[in-house]
């Protein structure tokens, strides 16, 4: 039964509970896939089909990439339930894309200013043309004045150039298979079984 | 939404890095499929520590990144002619959009001169600025997502 369990809940990172060595994953639980890249955990296995492959990394093989990315010691602010947006450190961030390459700060203040206060925005520009690279990330606050802004300005214009808007950073993986770490959030606390003593 | 939605797999990694009196010193982020944005930072620098930071993103995030990626047109380049990474350093970019899967790798770049005077200069100047503008997004991300402002 805990197998059947341990199937429906795979988790890429979760897998190995026996390994606290964040530096022990070059010997790796999840396949490596064939082309010597660093993809790590699951991804390998939703690669569907074969890729045209180019470059020299596919020749270097550096045992160092693998282990890497695989540590288990990412930093992360926690998820306070369930899937959807996800809080940053001091406020809610959203993302605003299709903005006019020539577009100021001024204009999205102007734009953006309504729904609440902008606490922080990034608007950078492509390093090689010195326009504007295209998308735009404003920090409000609260979540109600972030929501707003999505709706009111998700296929508004600016400069006659139509943006979307959405949220930035969310609580668990696009795929939607999140809902999983609710229901086991005790899970990778887990203590280790004790060692065997001959 | 499935990101796989969009018109195949997506996927990047970006490292820097070199090793040297202090360590091994690099910067790495990585895209993952499932919309995890995995950042690290490392150097032992006056004994300095690792930084590790991981985030999940949205599929517009991803998109806007699939974007910019696919504007720079450096799935159509290769890394045969760049040069070889050294002791000064090395640089790699993986990404996997669709069906091709690119992984070059080379020598840090210092500025536009070592890009004009390389056998590629077409092809490593677009790498050159595409990397300027990941860092720029990435940065941007992990910053605002983590940063504390001062004041």
């Amino acid at each position: 039964m805990a197998s059947a369990e341990e199937a429906v809940d795979y988790e890429p990172e979760d897998d190995d509970l026996m390994d606290e060595d964040a530096a022990g994953d070059t010997s790796p639980q999840a396949p490596m896939p064939k082309l010597k890249s660093a993809i790590t955990g699951g991804a390998s296995t939703s690669l569907s089909g074969p890729k045209k492959t180019k470059g020299r990394g596919f020749r270097d093989d550096d045992a160092d990439r693998h282990s890497r990315l695989a540590s288990r010691d990412f930093e992360s602010l926690g998820a306070d339930g369930g899937p959807g947006p996800q809080r940053s450190i001091e406020g809610w961030i959203i993302l605003v894309i299709g903005v006019h390459e020539e577009a100021q700060e001024d204009d999205l203040h102007n734009a953006f200013g309504e729904f609440g206060e902008i606490k922080n925005l990034h608007l950078n520009l492509d390093r090689r043309t010195g326009f504007v690279k295209g998308y735009a990330l404003i920090e409000y606050e609260k979540f109600e004045e972030a929501k707003n802004a999505i709706s009111a300005m998700d296929g508004a214009e600016l400069l006659t150039q139509t943006m979307n808007v959405d949220w930035a950073f969310s609580n668990g993986p696009s795929t939607g298979a999140f809902k999983r770490k609710n229901m086991r959030s005790g899970r990778t606390h887990r203590s280790r079984s004790p060692r065997r003593r001959y | 939404m499935a990101a796989e939605e969009d018109g195949g797999e997506f996927y990047l990694r970006y490292y820097v890095g070199h090793k040297g009196k202090f360590g091994h010193e690099f910067l790495e982020f990585e895209f993952r499929p499932d919309g995890k944005l995995r950042y690290a930072n490392n150097s032992n620098y006056k004994n300095d520590t690792m930084i590790r930071k991981e985030v999940f993103l949205t599929p517009a995030v991803l998109k806007e990144c699939r974007r910019i990626i696919s504007e720079s047109e450096i799935m159509k380049e290769d890394d045969n002619n760049w040069p070889e990474p050294d002791r000064v350093g090395r640089q790699e970019l993986e990404i996997v959009m669709g069906n091709e899967h690119i992984s070059f790798t080379t020598s840090k770049i210092g500025s536009l001169v070592d890009v004009q005077s390389s056998k590629d200069p077409e092809g490593l100047r677009i790498f050159y600025y595409l990397v300027q503008d990941l860092k720029c997004f990435v940065f941007s991300l992990i910053s605002l997502h983590f940063k504390i402002k001062p004041i």
